[in-house]
Order: C-alpha cells, then structure tokens, then sequence
C-alpha cells in the first residue's frame, strides 16, 4: 500500500516534469498587432452600416409619417355630425304629436 | 501608460474605447489565451489564431457589461472555454457530416480519441526533445475535452480547482474527478516515457 502510494507520488512527479517539457505555444509576435487591426476592420464595418441607415433616416422618418397620416385620414368620419334615419323620423313624429295635441288644446 | 496599471481598470477604460488599453490587454494575456486554444484544439495555426482573437473581440464587445466581481483571468477563461467548446462543437459536427470522426452521442467525445494507443511504447532513451514534445501534446490531445481543459489550466496556468470549476461551470468534485481520469489516460499514453511507472 505504501510503496503503491510512493509510486504513484513519483508518477505524479514524473508526469508533471514531462508535461512541463512540452509547454502550449506562445502567440505569434504580430497577434496583438492583428487582432486591433481585425477589430478596427470590423467596427469599421458596423459603422458604415449605421451611417448607411442614418443616411436614409429622412426617407424611413418620411415613410412613417406617411402610413401614420394615411392611416388616420381613412379612419377618420367622412363628415362631422352624422345622424341616423331612426333618429330624423323619430323627430319628425315628435312634430306631428305636438302638432295634434296643439289642436286638440285650442279646439279644432 | 503605467504598466502596473490591473486588468479590471484596463477594462474600464477598454469600456471607454481605448484602443491602447485594449492593446495592453491583449499583450498581457495574449499567450495564455493563445496557448489555451491551441491546446484545446489541437495545435498552433492559423485557426487557433482566429479562435484567439475571437475571444479577444469577444472582450472588446462584452467590456460594457463586466463586472469585476471576481479574478479576471477566471472570467477571461471562461469566455475562452465557452468560444473554444462552441467552436470545436461545429468541427465535431462538421466531421460528423463527413463521416470522418463519429462522435458519442452521450458525451459529445471523439469515438476514435478513446481507443487505446498502441504505437506509442518507444522508451524515452531513444526519443528526442521534439518526439518527447510531441508525444505529450498528442496524448493531451486525445484526451476528451473536459479533461484537457481542466489538464490545462491544472498544468500549465497553475489554477486551483475552484477557480477551474467557476471557469467550467462544474462542481469542485468533478473537476477533480476529471483531473483523475485524465491523469489515468495520460499515464497509460505516456507510459512508455515514464520511468516510474516500470
């Protein structure tokens, strides 16, 4: 039991020595000078294509406006004061009762 | 500059847009970043190149939303870990389409990586530094993904388990159930160089 530990310890050991022979590769020298130069490259890409869209702002802004114009003038009444036939004759009978009840009071 | 300025105040101004900063961030950990990648995906080249600054790019974009709540090597490990696992998904995938490499459905490992190695029993008298070199990296390569990265990070960044287990997301216990498993494999690869093990 002891001389397995003891073995296994020195394995340890010796794997560890052999791992560090064979250490991961270094970055190239140009990498830091690579990776700016990709983000630059890559910014500089987004922003032309928000400058893209900031230039057709006016045409996007006018669009909308006019769907929203569009939109409230077909919804809109076609007259201020709309009244229904129920409501003209509806009054029109009022006129006539009056008008008999008028006749009745004065006798004729 | 000073150059004793800390990563989390390189961070704050890498916030600002400071492409200086930026650059300083990148020479300090570029190795690291670089090595762990290459490790992980098998080798130095110009994919582990591209994966790199992915990840630092990554670091630029992500400068907004960083906490300094914890080590930032650990959270810059961690988007290492999550650029490299994405990316080496897409290769097994990719291989998977092509026939060329089946991968285990249950563990997401490379089938033919766990078949055990035979040809590698030359004693260690009769190597030289690059064949011993070699051999080391070709049995860490093997290794299922998991166990390279907590291998890695064990070995060569000298990181404690905890930290490795906030970088993979996994419980103390299984990270060093991992590092045990992976020492297992690597010392039935490597036996052939190990003198301790005769």
């Amino acid at each position: 039991m002891e001389k397995n530990r003891s073995s296994e310890e020195a394995f340890g050991a010796e794997l560890e020595r052999l791992m560090a022979k064979a250490p991961p590769p270094k970055a190239p020298a140009w990498f830091a000078a690579k990776t700016l130069a990709r983000l630059r490259e890559e910014e500089g890409r987004a922003k032309e294509g928000r400058s893209w869209l900031a230039g057709w702002r006016w045409a996007w802004a006018g669009g909308a406006a006019a769907l929203v114009a569009g939109w409230v003038l077909w919804d809109r009444p076609k007259s201020g004061l709309e009244i229904s036939d129920a409501a003209v004759f509806a009054a029109l009978d009022a006129l006539v009762e009056q008008d008999e009840e008028n006749r009745w009071w004065a006798g004729l | 500059m000073p150059a004793e300025v800390n990563d989390e105040e390189l961070m704050s101004r890498i916030r600002d847009g400071d492409e200086e900063a930026f650059r300083l961030l990148i020479e300090r950990h570029q190795d690291r970043v670089y090595g762990t990648v290459a490790r992980m995906m098998g080798g130095a080249g110009p994919e582990a190149e591209e994966v790199a600054q992915d990840i630092f790019l990554r670091v630029w974009r992500s400068a907004g939303t960083y906490r300094p709540e914890g080590k930032f090597t650990t959270w810059l490990m961690t988007v290492v870990r999550n650029l490299v696992f994405t990316r080496s998904g897409q290769r097994a995938r990719r291989r998977d389409i092509d026939g060329a490499n089946p991968v285990d459905e249950e563990t997401g490992e490379s089938a033919i990586s766990n078949e055990p190695d035979s040809g590698v029993s030359t004693p260690a008298e009769a190597l030289s530094f690059q064949e011993l070199e070699r051999a080391v990296e070709a049995a860490c390569a093997e290794l299922p993904e998991n166990q390279r990265l907590v291998v890695h990070l064990r070995q060569y960044e000298g990181m404690e388990f905890e930290e490795i287990g906030k970088i993979t997301g996994m419980s103390l216990t299984a990270v060093k159930s991992l590092m045990f498993r992976a020492r297992e494999t690597l010392k039935k690869k490597l036996s052939g160089y190990l003198t301790a093990s005769k």
